[in-house]
């Protein structure tokens, strides 16, 4: 895997405290956000926990700056806004962040189906994000509770149907 | 000589004067006349010359320099004026371009740095911004400077601050810096990391604690820098136009 490429402002000190001017938090934020995004796609992670003090996105060592649980929540609740992240507990403390919004996820997934023909049989949830036939997709490797949150999404506009089989989930397209 | 006496001399000597005088007012002509001249064969030779080396000025920034200090030197603003020989240099036109990329670079930028860039950044993203051919490379912070000041004309929306120390800071954002802003900027370019604290404003300006604490309130309400709560001992101002960490990462 190759380095990860931090952006400029990682070594920017007060890129760790959230800026009283409302132009230059807004560009905070914006470059928290895609750093967030672009940091868990790089390592392929889907959750974060707002915990994890020794995670380099929430603490750059060389210069001693770390993302306080607050700013952590607030750019959380940035991503949450734009679709691409929710919190999987109550306190807030759990998050499920995705590089793609589920909605991208299941379009995605849905015209892939369409093409492969695979409509009206049942795939598992494995074949689809970790399958040999996907390997070419984006959303191959995709976690697969993110991919579960995403077919409930289209379920819900009537375009596969969910079963639950001993414990894991199978989908049927239409 | 015999003098002479009476009135006839008198008149004589009266001619004699009117004589000189216009003697005097012929050899004004005539210096004149030539001073016309030798300003005339001037002009066409500089007009030559220049016409000869456009390309060069042009293109060899080396050149440019030093036609720009020669003109300087006689008293002569290639580009205060459109017309006339000057223009066969088209010298306006290679500032005016430059002037309309600094904008471009400037403005483009603004998001990041707050408005204000530091010069050799904005020569460096000018190089870029202009293409690879060597002609583009060639523009000196010279250059940059005498075209950004002729923008100054269009109101206080863009301006070039001298820091010092040879450091130029560009403001492309509209709003008047104050001298404290401007002391503020200066004592920030003065540190390796482009930051500031509000003892070391009181230490090296020998301002009270609420004159620095005011000022820098004033810069971080304008968006002009950034605020850092994890020193320390106490917050740390930080202009991200200064900050060198971030040309580092931009190159790389």
């Amino acid at each position: 895997m190759t380095e990860f490429q931090w952006p400029w402002e990682y070594t920017f000190p007060p890129f760790f405290t959230l800026q009283p001017h409302e132009e230059t938090r807004q560009q905070q934020l914006k470059v928290w956000t895609d750093l967030f995004l672009k940091y868990l796609k790089h390592t392929n992670k889907f959750s974060l926990s707002i915990n994890e003090q020794s995670l380099p996105l929430f603490h750059n060592e060389s210069i001693q700056r770390r993302l306080s649980p607050e700013l952590i929540l607030v750019i959380l609740e940035q991503l949450q806004r734009t679709g691409h992240a929710a919190a999987l507990d109550k306190r807030r403390q759990e998050w499920q962040v995705y590089w793609y919004t589920l909605e991208e996820y299941g379009n995605m997934v849905y015209d892939w189906i369409q093409e492969t023909g695979q409509t009206n049989s049942i795939c598992t949830l494995y074949e689809i994000a970790s399958g040999e036939s996907s390997t070419q997709m984006d959303f191959h490797g995709v976690d697969e509770s993110v991919l579960l949150s995403a077919l409930r999404l289209l379920e819900e506009k009537g375009r596969c149907e969910l079963i639950e089989m001993d414990g894991s989930h199978g989908v049927k397209f239409f | 000589m015999r003098r002479r006496v009476g009135l006839g001399a008198i008149q004589q000597q009266k001619l004699a004067a009117e004589k000189y005088k216009d003697k005097g007012t012929d050899l004004q002509e005539s210096q004149l006349e030539q001073m016309t001249k030798q300003m005339d064969v001037f002009r066409s030779k500089l007009e030559e010359f220049a016409m000869k080396h456009k390309e060069d000025i042009r293109k060899n920034s080396q050149f440019r320099k030093q036609f720009q200090e020669m003109c300087a030197a006689i008293g002569v603003d290639p580009l205060a004026t459109g017309k006339g020989f000057w223009s066969v240099l088209g010298m306006g036109d290679f500032y005016y371009e430059l002037g309309v990329q600094v904008v471009e670079v400037c403005l483009a930028a603004n998001h990041k740095t707050g408005g204000l860039m530091e010069l050799d950044e904005l020569r460096r993203r000018l190089v870029a911004a202009r293409g690879q051919s060597a002609v583009h490379q060639e523009i000196t912070k010279e250059d940059i400077l005498m075209a950004a000041k002729k923008l100054s004309i269009f109101g206080n929306g863009f301006v070039v601050h001298k820091l010092g120390k040879g450091k130029y800071i560009v403001q492309s954002i509209p709003g008047e810096l104050s001298m404290e802003e401007t002391n503020i900027l200066n004592a920030a370019s003065n540190t390796e990391q482009g930051c500031v604290t509000q003892s070391q404003l009181m230490q090296d300006l020998g301002w009270t604690d609420y004159r620095a604490r005011q000022s820098l309130d004033k810069v971080l309400g304008e968006g002009l820098c950034w605020i850092d709560r994890q020193a320390e001992e106490e917050p740390v101002y930080w202009f991200p136009s200064l900050f060198p960490g971030r040309n580092a990462q931009a190159t790389a």
